[in-house]
This record gives structure tokens, C-alpha cells and sequence, in this order.
């Protein structure tokens, strides 16, 4: 079995004026080991909210949830915790990093927690930081570097426990074109290397970088698309390029 | 496409084939989609419009190359050619009028058409993602690449925006 | 005036939309004005009985008493001269009314199962220029013999008029009681005093009582001048060689001295007010400065829209300071509700106690206080909050950290836990708050040491034996002292309530900042507890600072109240231990609990980007 994730039914409601509201709203998912997953819709379709679910940063009022194989839904958070450590990194948009750690102890924090040794989890962490071209920013403290370094920081925490599947919630929502390019990169070398992968995201750039492509609308899935196969580049390019014209 | 080649001309007389291969260099993997001939084709246009005039070259070991030159006319156009700020093809009209004939008659889902063409361009662009990997970065090619991928992703906003329009449209 | 004006109406405003930070402003600060209002209005609260009787008895201006060892003979000489020299003083210009000399007879009377030492007064029963004592019970000195008793003794001794006393082993039949100024009261007031006639003086002479001295009192045609007479007339014993005594007092001096258990009691409720007030500073503080971090985005847009950093200031002192003005309106009522009940207790009082009026000196002082508060604890945190860039405040937060301290270094090298080093790293971040801390926490700290002390010195005092002749004063003694430790227990539990609230505010706020990073570490896979344990470690260091500075300056404080009667004791290193040791724990329980209640929050919501 190499399901990363399999939910079936998850249901997240909130109270509201009237009848509580369904943010999520009966939600089948399975990710396979090594795929990367994409999920777009409007803003308030919930896709925010699956994430969460997913992570164990929220609990799912109906519904079940497996992850790697586990049973997860029913887990208390210190059980969450722990096996987040293990399992989950997270890329946040506003990429949270510890603002009173520098970028290299930010990265090493879950190894830490894993209980991985300080030599090892400093060694893995600037491993990671070099992969991703920003190591020389190591020792600074998050208000020092830009938004595509902070998210790049991110990335390597969420990377440095070798994790089931790291769960990107708009992660370029705050970066500029230059760094959402960076990031774009990042993404298809993870994708390359077989890390699973599961994007929130309404930048069409981002969510084409997947395997598939989950539509949501109103806390439901409501369309599903493989975008490896496709009509030829060239073809396309020709189209877009109108070379054949008059000049 | 004349006035491109013409441009290329500007600097120094060139034969045919070395054009071509300019012109693959600097458009990447959309090189590909040149048809080998049109190149040729656009040259003897051009000089049967009196913008360029051909010479014989004589070769050691070799058939005799057609070697081309930029007339005066030619130089002024590309002078216009450059200067020139027209933009080519602002508005997806074709689309746009497809959505409206299809609700008018009623022969397909205007939302429908959206979704699927959406998709359909996520999915080129996610081939031209894959495409750009293989191109080294600061190549002239890349460049393009990147004009095309952020086009596409214009248009898929384009789409999103005008699926919200039709949906409301037929809430009504 | 006009950003006066704008400025008090946003004041009232920002009061009215956030009044439980504003009540619990004003409660911490009435506490200090609260104890400082009772403390002016109990210090010469003694002062209006004593002038009623004073002007009652017609008594003294200036006073000239002279004393002499009563077992040596030899002075005998020196104070006939010494009498004919006060006689002649009587003459003086300025004098217009004279009352003695009246020879003092020096023996014992039996108070309560032990003797007390007693000077019997030798007066014919008058009437007198000066100094007519007040009867209040019975008859003044007259024909038929019998002693007439100063209120004071007559009170220890709760006799009457047809009582008896037992004055140098012999009963004598009471007349009367009366009350005079020129005395203070038994048994605070020492030695004893009766009032004998000639006849009777007699009697006690044989019984065995000796002269020890005489008394004049004058009165002059303007009392204030008493100071100038004093100064003009000085009749010092100009003999060193002699034992004899003679001195001069001015009316004002006599009443200053005639209270010491009320200054006692005022000056220990001043000194109680001042420490709370400092621990009130730290509180003001914290809150304030937690008030500012919420409102650093409202500084942050009329910075933006143009309103000057000194308006933003004016509007938050107005503010402050109008919760100063209700504290220290309600500290001054409560001080002149409370001060006469407590200065009833007091045996030296001539009267019902009546705080004295209320002069602007006296308001300006707890006034000043107060004021002092407000401004040390609004300045600093309304001074950072507009330096900061228009451009930051907007964007809010916290205040941008620090590099890692050496210390958090040093406790991850030793292999602390990961929570622990996250707090230390925290608490490293503000020092600021970690000193305010520190300041509230090692004053209880330092107050409870005082209070041990105290307590094992008052325990030795009540053990021992009375002197000779002192045994009815040193029970009252003893009861003064009892006041004034309960006014120091007070305190001390008064800045322990006040060091509670500061640690659940300060680790309150502290929870708060750092719920942003908590849902960070908790996404990242940190257990609640581990976010819990580290937002404790990081308090804990007001707390070592708190052991580690207060227990010493409590020491330092006793060392300072020691001495006079209070015997000498050390705290036993024990219980210091012990204290060193219960601090911290009962500090992490108290932080733990807003601690724990704000790591409950759902973490999602601080992760969103909405």
C-alpha cells in the first residue's frame, strides 16, 4: 500500500448564524507515494481548510483520515505532535518561521524534537540549506532575509525529517515573481526526487506543476485532472508564437 | 517573419542556412515548429519586394551560396519595424465569442466550455514547466518560455473570471 | 488647547472600550495610595487632642525641668542653685504666666504584680497659672489627703476615684484623675506620674521616696516665640563632672515626642506605602506596556494620518493619570475612613484620634506618588512604541528579537531540553519585562524575609524578662510592637497578592506574544506541554533574579530595623533555603496556569493568512 494519504468523508463544520457552515464538506482523497498533488479553487471553497485537516492542525468532525497507513483522526495533539515531527512539514504563505531563531536553528527545530542529535540535525539542516542556495543567510534572523530566502527556509524545515509528505498552503501567496520562480524550481526538483506533495494554491503556475489537479468548490471536490499527458510543446509554442503571419 | 529576417540582415550580409539556424538558436524548443523552407520562402519574397538583393559567392569545394543584403528600402523598414510598438493579439476574441454563440443557441454549457478549457491550459502549462527545466537559465529560449507561461497563466485567470460571470449568469 | 481638549475626549474614550485593564490600573494603584492616605492621615492625627487639652489646661509654652540621680546628696548645692537661677527666669520679659517650681519625688508603684518606677509631683492645690490638669474623674488635689493619678496610670491600672494604689508597699486612697500635657501618657511614657500635696509629700518621704528634681513651666505672650525664649535662656547643666540634669522644651517638642507609638505606626505605613508603590510601578508597567503592544497599530495609523508622537503621548498620560486621579481621590477617603479606627489603638492619644486636616502638603504627597507611578510605568513603553517606525507599527508585532543570548548557548551545550532552551531564548528577548518581573517578585521576596525576621525577634522580645520597674510599659511596648508587625505581615502579604497578580499578568501578556511562535513550534511538531514548559522557563528567570537579589536585601533590610530594642536574631539558613527553594515553585504553578489555558487556543487560526 502506498498511500500517503487516504480520507474518506472528512467533514469540518463551524457554527454561524443559522446553521453552522460546512467548510469542508465530505472530502474522499488519496495521494499515492511520490505524487504531487495540486488543489485550486475560489477563496472560501476550503481548500485551506482540508490542508489543515490533513496536517492534524485541525479536527475533522466526521470522517476518516490515514496517513502512511495510520489512523489519525481520532489523535490527541500531543499524539499529533509527535507524529508530525516525523510525518508532516508544512509551507505556510506567511512561512512562520521562529522569529527569535536564526534560519539554520529554524530548520533543525523538528529534527530536534525528533530527538535527533544536535551535530547531526545542525549537519542536516545546513545540507538542506545549501540544496536550496541559501546557506550563506544561515546564521540571520528571519526579519533579515527576504520573502523567497524566509520561504526557501521554510521549505528545508518542512524537508529535514525526511517527511511522508510536506502540505504547502499557498506558499508563494506572499512572494514576488522572482521568488515564486525560485520556488516553482523548488517544487520540480522535489517532485524529480519523488517527495510527496500536496499544494493549496490559486497561482495557475503552482498547481500546473503537479501530477494532479483537484478542483474544490463549496468544501467538496468537485473535479479531478492528470496533467502529464497532453498536446506536443511545440505544437503550443508554434500557436502562442504566430510565426506564420505577415510581417 | 520578413521583418524579422530583414533585421537580421541589418548587420551583415548572410546566406539562407545561417539565418535559419539564428533563428532556431533564438527561439529554443519553439524552434522545432519552424518549417525548414520558410525561411527560403521569405527571402525570395523579400527580394522580389526589392527590400533585399541576393549575390553569388563562389565557394573552393562547394555549390555556389545565395549570400543576401539589405537594400535601402529594406534598411528603412526595419528601422520602422523596430521603432514599431503594435502588439499582436490583446484579446482572446475567438473564446470570448465562442461562449457567447454557445449560451445564444444553447448548443453547450458555457461553464462547461470554461472548465475544460481551463484544464486544457493547465495542462500545456504544465508541460511547458517541464520544458523549461531542460533549458539552461539564462538562455534565449528560456526567456521565451517564460513569456509563454505567464501568458497562459493570464488567460487561466481570464478563464476563472469568466466562469464566475457565466455561473452568475445562469443563477439569474 | 485644543489637542488638550481632543486629547481627553480620545482618553475617555479608550477608557470606556477597554475598562478592565483600566480597573485593574486603578485597584493596583489604590493600593499604594490606599496605604499612603492612611499613613498622612494617621501621622499627627494625635495632634488635635493634644491641642484641646493643652489649650484646656492652660498649658506650658516653655518648660524647664531639672533632674538629679536621686542617691547623691552632693548636687544638693548645685540644684538650689539651679531653682533660684529658674526663679528668676519666671521674670523673664515675655513670661506671663508661671506654674511650679514643683519639686518630683522619685519612688515605686505596684502596677499590674509588678512595680513600676514613679514620680510623684508635689504641687499646693492651686489654682495655677500653667498647666491646671484636666479632671476627668473625681476631685483635684484638696483637703482629705490621697493621690490624684495621671490618666494614663489610671487607665493601666483601671482604678478610680476610691481605688487604692500601692505606692512604696503602702495603699493610698485615689482622688481623682486628670489629664495634662506637660507629661506623656503612661505607660508609653515613662516613668509613672501622680499629683501629691505637701501634706502627703511628706508621707511618702518617710515611706521612703527621694527628690529627684523640680519642674517649672511658663507661659509666654505669644507661644511661638517658645523656641527663641529656649534659645535666649538655655540652662544647661554647666557642671560635666555633676549627674544633674536641666534642660529646656518648647511646647511643639513635647507634643512631637508625646506620640511615638502613632509616628512608629504612621512611619511604618509609609515605608509599607513606598514599597508598594514600587512594586505598583511595575505592575503600571505591565500593563501599560502590554496595553501598548495591542494599541502598537493605532499608534502606528494616526502616526500614518499625522498626528504627532507628542499628542499620541498627551492622549496616553491624560488617560493614566485620570486613573491616578481616581486612586488617589479614593486612597486619601479611605485613609481618613481608616486612620482614626487605627490610631484608636494607640495608648498615647489624649482623646479620640482626629486625622489631621487635609493640607495641599499632604495631598501633593500622595499625589506625587501616584503621579510618580503613572509616569515611570507609561513614559518608557509610550516612548517605544512612537520611536518605532511609522512603517513597523503598522505592520505590528512584537518587538523584533535579539541575538541568542551566551546563556541560551550555554543551557543548550548542557544539554537542557529543547523547551527549555526556547524559553530561555524568549525570556532573553525582553529584558525589560524579565527586570520589571524581577522587581515585583524579589520585593515579596525580600518583605518575607523581613517578616521571618521579625517574627523570631518579636517571639525573643515577648520571652524576655521585663527590667525592673518597667513591667507594665513593656507590656505596652509589646503591644506596639504587635501593631507594627501586623502592619508588616500586611505588607508583606499585600506585595505577595501584588507580586501574584504581576506574574499572571506579565506571564499573560508573555502567553500572548508568544502564541504566534507556539502555533509555529506546535506545527512543527511540538507537544502543548513542550510549548507550556517553555513559556514557563522563560519566566522563571524573573524569578531566579527575584531569589537571588531579594533574599539578600531583605537581610539587608533587617540589618537596617535592627537594633533599639528589637533583639538580634538571624534568619536560620534553613528556612532561607527553604524559601530560595518554594519560590520558583510556587512561581511556575501560578505561571503555568495562563500558560496552560492559552495553549487550549486552536492553533489554526494563528496559522492562517486570511
Amino acid at each position: 500500500m502506498s498511500e500517503v494519504i487516504d480520507a474518506r468523508g472528512l467533514v469540518r463544520r463551524y457554527p454561524a448564524d443559522g446553521p453552522p457552515v460546512r467548510a469542508v464538506d465530505g472530502v474522499d482523497l488519496v495521494v499515492e507515494a511520490g505524487e504531487t498533488v495540486s488543489v485550486m479553487g475560489p477563496s472560501g471553497c476550503g481548500k485551506s481548510t482540508l490542508l489543515h485537516l490533513l496536517g492534524g492542525l485541525e479536527r475533522p468532525d466526521a470522517g476518516e483520515l490515514r496517513l502512511g497507513g495510520r489512523r489519525v483522526d481520532g489523535l490527541s495533539e500531543t499524539q499529533w505532535a509527535i507524529f508530525r515531527r516525523r510525518s508532516v512539514g508544512f509551507v505556510f504563505q506567511a512561512f512562520h518561521l521562529v522569529d527569535e531563531l536564526t534560519a539554520v536553528e529554524n530548520v533543525e527545530l523538528p529534527a530536534l524534537l525528533l530527538g535527533v542529535s544536535r551535530r547531526d540535525a545542525r549537519r542536516r539542516a545546513m545540507g538542506l540549506l545549501e540544496r536550496l542556495a541559501v546557506a550563506e543567510r544561515a546564521g540571520h534572523l528571519p526579519d533579515r532575509l527576504s520573502g523567497g530566502e524566509q520561504q526557501r527556509v521554510a521549505v528545508a524545515r518542512a524537508l529535514i525529517n525526511e517527511p511522508l509528505v510536506v502540505l504547502a498552503d499557498e506558499p508563494t501567496g506572499n512572494l514576488d515573481s522572482r521568488a515564486t520562480g525560485d520556488i516553482l524550481k523548488l517544487f520540480a526538483e522535489l517532485r524529480q526526487a519523488r517527495q510527496t506533495l500536496l499544494i493549496v494554491t490559486h497561482d495557475a503556475r503552482v498547481a500546473s506543476t503537479a501530477d494532479r489537479l483537484l478542483t474544490m468548490r463549496d468544501g467538496t471536490i468537485v473535479a479531478q485532472t492528470r496533467l502529464g499527458s497532453g498536446a506536443s510543446v511545440a505544437g503550443i509554442l508554434a500557436s502562442l508564437a504566430d510565426l506564420g503571419g505577415d510581417g | 517573419m520578413r521583418d524579422v529576417i530583414m533585421s537580421l540582415l541589418a548587420k551583415e550580409p548572410a546566406h539562407g542556412y545561417e539565418l535559419r539556424q539564428r533563428l532556431v538558436k533564438a527561439l529554443g524548443p519553439a524552434g522545432g515548429a519552424l518549417n525548414p523552407g520558410q525561411v527560403y520562402v521569405t527571402l525570395s519574397r523579400l527580394e522580389r519586394a526589392g527590400l533585399v538583393e541576393a549575390m553569388e559567392v563562389a565557394q573552393p569545394s562547394h555549390p555556389d551560396k545565395k549570400v543576401y543584403e539589405l537594400t535601402a528600402a529594406g534598411r528603412e523598414r526595419v528601422h520602422q519595424w523596430l521603432a514599431d510598438v503594435t502588439w499582436s493579439k490583446v484579446a482572446p476574441v475567438e473564446f470570448h465569442l465562442k461562449l457567447v454563440v454557445a449560451a445564444a443557441t444553447r448548443l453547450a454549457d458555457p461553464v462547461a466550455l470554461v472548465d475544460a478549457q481551463r484544464l486544457e491550459l493547465l495542462r500545456e502549462l504544465h508541460q511547458l514547466q517541464e520544458l523549461a527545466l531542460e533549458e539552461p537559465a539564462d538562455a534565449d529560449g528560456a526567456l521565451l518560455l517564460e513569456g509563454a507561461a505567464l501568458r497562459l497563466q493570464a488567460d487561466i485567470r481570464w478563464l476563472e473570471v469568466c466562469e464566475r460571470r457565466w455561473v452568475e449568469r445562469e443563477s439569474r | 488647547m485644543r489637542s488638550l481638549r481632543l486629547a481627553v475626549r480620545l482618553a475617555l474614550r479608550n477608557l470606556r472600550r477597554r475598562p478592565a485593564q483600566g480597573a485593574l490600573l486603578l485597584l493596583t494603584l489604590t493600593i499604594a495610595t490606599g496605604v499612603l492616605g492612611v499613613a498622612t492621615s494617621v501621622y499627627g492625627s494625635a495632634d488635635a487632642p493634644w491641642d484641646r487639652v493643652w489649650r484646656a489646661t492652660n498649658g506650658f509654652h516653655v518648660s524647664l525641668g531639672v533632674y538629679h540621680p536621686p542617691d547623691e546628696p552632693g548636687n544638693r548645692a548645685f540644684v538650689a542653685e539651679l531653682r533660684r537661677r529658674s526663679e528668676h527666669l519666671a521674670t523673664a520679659p515675655g513670661v506671663i504666666g508661671v506654674g511650679g517650681p514643683w519639686t518630683h519625688l522619685y519612688g515605686s508603684i505596684e502596677v499590674g504584680g509588678g512595680s513600676e518606677d514613679l514620680t510623684a509631683e508635689v504641687r499646693d492645690p492651686g489654682p495655677y497659672e500653667v498647666d491646671q490638669p484636666l479632671v476627668t474623674s473625681g476631685r483635684w488635689l484638696g483637703e482629705g489627703g490621697g493621690v490624684v493619678l495621671e490618666s494614663g496610670l489610671a487607665a493601666t491600672l483601671q482604678a478610680g476615684p476610691g481605688d487604692t494604689v500601692v505606692i512604696q508597699g503602702r495603699p493610698l486612697p485615689v482622688r481623682g484623675v486628670a489629664s495634662t500635657v506637660s507629661r506623656g501618657r503612661f505607660p508609653l511614657s515613662r516613668p509613672a506620674q501622680v499629683w501629691v500635696t505637701p501634706e502627703t509629700a511628706r508621707q511618702l518621704r518617710d515611706l521612703g521616696m527621694t527628690e529627684e528634681g523640680f519642674e517649672l513651666q511658663l507661659r509666654l505672650a505669644d507661644p511661638e516665640d517658645a523656641a527663641e525664649f529656649v534659645a535666649a535662656h538655655s540652662l544647661e547643666a554647666t557642671d560635666p563632672s555633676s549627674a544633674v540634669i536641666a534642660y529646656m522644651e518648647t511646647w511643639q517638642q513635647r507634643r512631637a515626642d508625646s506620640h511615638s507609638d502613632i509616628d512608629i505606626l504612621a512611619g511604618t505605613l509609609f515605608a509599607a506605602g513606598a514599597l508598594i508603590a514600587i512594586l505598583t510601578v511595575a505592575t503600571a508597567a505591565v500593563l501599560i506596556t502590554g496595553r501598548m503592544a495591542t494599541q502598537l497599530r493605532q499608534v502606528g495609523t494616526l502616526k500614518a494620518v499625522g498626528v504627532t508622537p507628542r499628542q499620541i503621548v498627551l492622549v496616553l498620560l491624560v488617560e493614566h493619570l485620570a486613573i491616578a486621579a481616581g486612586a488617589i481621590a479614593i486612597g486619601l477617603g479611605i485613609g481618613r475612613l481608616l486612620a482614626p479606627r487605627i490610631a484608636a489603638t494607640s495608648v498615647t492619644v489624649l482623646g479620640t484620634p482626629e486625622p489631621p486636616p487635609l493640607t495641599w502638603a499632604r495631598v501633593a504627597m500622595v499625589a506625587a506618588v501616584a503621579c510618580a507611578v503613572v509616569l515611570l510605568g507609561t513614559i518608557r513603553p509610550a516612548l517605544r512604541g512612537i520611536r518605532q517606525s511609522t512603517l513597523r507599527s503598522l505592520a505590528a508585532g512584537p518587538r523584533p528579537p535579539r541575538r541568542p543570548g551566551r546563556l541560551a548557548r550555554l543551557a543548550a551545550n548542557l544539554g537542557v531540553p529543547l523547551p527549555g532552551v526556547l524559553g530561555i531564548r524568549s525570556a532573553w528577548r525582553r529584558p525589560g519585562r524579565l527586570l520589571t518581573n524581577a522587581a515585583g517578585l524579589l520585593l515579596g521576596v525580600a518583605m518575607i524575609v523581613v517578616a521571618l525576621a521579625l517574627r523570631d525577634s518579636l517571639g525573643l522580645l515577648s520571652l524576655k524578662p521585663s527590667e525592673p520597674g518597667h513591667a507594665a510599659s513593656d507590656a505596652a511596648v509589646g503591644i506596639l510592637y504587635d501593631q507594627v508587625r501586623a502592619v508588616i505581615l500586611a505588607t508583606a502579604g499585600l506585595l505577595l497578592v501584588l507580586a501574584t497578580i504581576n506574574a499572571i499578568i506579565v506571564a499573560t501578556f508573555a502567553a500572548r506574544d508568544a502564541a504566534g511562535n507556539h502555533a509555529v513550534l506546535r506545527a512543527v511538531g511540538a507537544t502543548p506541554r513542550q510549548t507550556v514548559t517553555a513559556l514557563v522557563v522563560s519566566q522563571l528567570g524573573a524569578c531566579a533574579i527575584a531569589v537571588v537579589v531579594g533574599i539578600p536585601l531583605g537581610l539587608g533590610l533587617w540589618s537596617l530595623m535592627e537594633g533599639g530594642d528589637l533583639p538580634q536574631v538571624s534568619v536560620s539558613t534553613r528556612a532561607l533555603v527553604l524559601l530560595a527553594a518554594a519560590v520558583p515553585v510556587v512561581f511556575a504553578a501560578i505561571v503555568s496556569v495562563p500558560a496552560r489555558l492559552l495553549a487550549r487556543r486552536p492553533v489554526a487560526p494563528l496559522l492562517t493568512y486570511e
